[in-house]
C-alpha cells in the first residue's frame, strides 16, 4: 500500500482549519455543487441528493479526521490508497464552498494562479484564500504521488 | 436509394476500463410517431424514430478542480484512457463543455451521479444527434 506522510507547520495550519471546519459545517446540509437531476420525479431526486449528501459528508469526516489531537502533537498527516479517493473528494467539497461563500469578489484569474500575488486577495479573505490552495496541495500530493488512476 | 441501417450502435465504456457495444433497433413509424413519457409526438411521417433513446453526458467547467484532478475523474468514472482524459478536460476548460459519453439513459444517469459525487458538474442531454 502506496502511502505518504506529510509534516505541516502545525501553527500555519491551524489558522486554516477555523475556515475549513466552518466550512464543513456549511456542508452538512448542503451539496458543494447544486444537484442537476436527470429525471423529473420527486422521490428519485430526494434519493438522489441524499446518497450524494452521504458520500459528501463521508468525504468531510475522513478528511477533517486527519487533523485530529495527534495532528497538534507532531504536526503530520498521513494520506494512502485506503484514504485518499476520499481525501480527494473531500477537498474538492470544501474547495468549492470556500470559493462561493467567501472567494466571490476574488477573480477567477487569480483564484486559478498557483502563483498569485498575495495583494491580489481582499484582507478580509486572505485565510480563506490560503485555506483553498492548502486544499488543492493535499489533492497535488494526492495526485502526484499516489497515482489515483484505479488502473492499477 | 439504400434504406438506413434498422439498428444503431452505442458505445459503452464501464468505470473498470472495458467497453463494448450495445445493439438498438431503429423503427420505421407512422405518422402518428413515437411517444413516450415527458416527450412530444414526433411529427414528421416516415421518420426514423430510436425506440431507444439516446442520451449524452456532458461535463461542464467549473474554476476549481485543477486539471490533473479531472482528469483522474474521467479515467476513474468513465474509464478512459489518459490521452482521451486530457482531451475532453482540455475541450471542457477551454470551450467550457464536453461530451463525454453517449448512450443509454439509465446508464448516463449512472455516469451523471459519478461525476458529480466527485464534484465535477454534468448534465444529460438527449442526443439529437441520434
Amino acid at each position: 500500500m502506496k502511502q505518504v506522510e506529510v509534516k505541516l507547520n502545525i501553527g500555519a495550519v491551524a489558522p486554516l482549519l477555523d475556515v475549513i471546519k466552518e466550512a464543513a459545517d456549511d456542508l452538512r446540509d448542503t451539496l458543494a455543487i447544486k444537484a442537476a437531476f436527470p429525471e423529473e420525479d420527486a422521490d428519485f431526486n430526494e434519493t438522489w441528493t441524499q446518497d450524494l449528501m452521504a458520500g459528501q459528508n463521508s468525504d468531510v469526516r475522513e478528511l477533517l479526521g486527519l487533523f485530529d489531537s495527534e495532528f497538534f502533537t507532531d504536526g503530520a498527516i498521513s494520506i494512502d490508497s485506503n484514504n485518499c479517493d476520499s481525501l480527494l473528494r473531500g477537498c474538492s467539497a470544501l474547495r468549492l464552498r470556500i470559493l462561493d461563500r467567501w472567494l466571490g469578489e476574488v477573480s477567477l484569474e487569480v483564484i486559478e494562479d498557483e502563483d498569485a500575488d498575495v495583494e491580489a486577495i481582499p484582507a478580509a479573505v486572505r485565510v480563506h484564500f490560503a485555506a483553498y490552495t492548502f486544499l488543492d496541495q493535499i489533492q497535488k500530493i494526492i495526485l502526484d504521488h499516489l497515482h489515483p488512476t484505479g488502473t492499477g | 436509394m439504400n434504406q438506413p441501417s434498422a439498428q444503431t450502435l452505442h458505445r459503452f465504456v464501464l468505470a473498470d476500463g472495458s467497453s463494448g457495444l450495445l445493439l438498438f433497433p431503429v423503427a420505421r413509424v407512422s405518422p402518428a410517431g413515437v411517444t413516450r413519457p415527458g416527450t412530444k409526438p414526433v411529427p414528421a411521417p416516415d421518420t426514423q424514430v430510436q425506440l431507444a433513446d439516446s442520451w449524452r453526458v456532458v461535463l461542464l467547467n467549473d474554476p476549481v478542480n485543477r486539471m490533473s484532478y479531472v482528469v483522474m475523474v474521467l479515467r476513474r468514472v468513465l474509464g478512459f484512457d489518459e490521452p482521451l482524459a486530457r482531451q475532453h478536460m482540455l475541450a471542457v476548460h477551454e470551450r467550457g463543455r464536453s461530451v463525454v459519453w453517449t448512450g443509454i439513459r439509465e446508464q448516463a444517469e449512472a455516469y451523471m451521479f459519478a461525476l458529480h459525487q466527485w464534484h465535477l458538474t454534468a448534465i444529460i442531454q438527449p442526443d439529437e444527434a441520434g
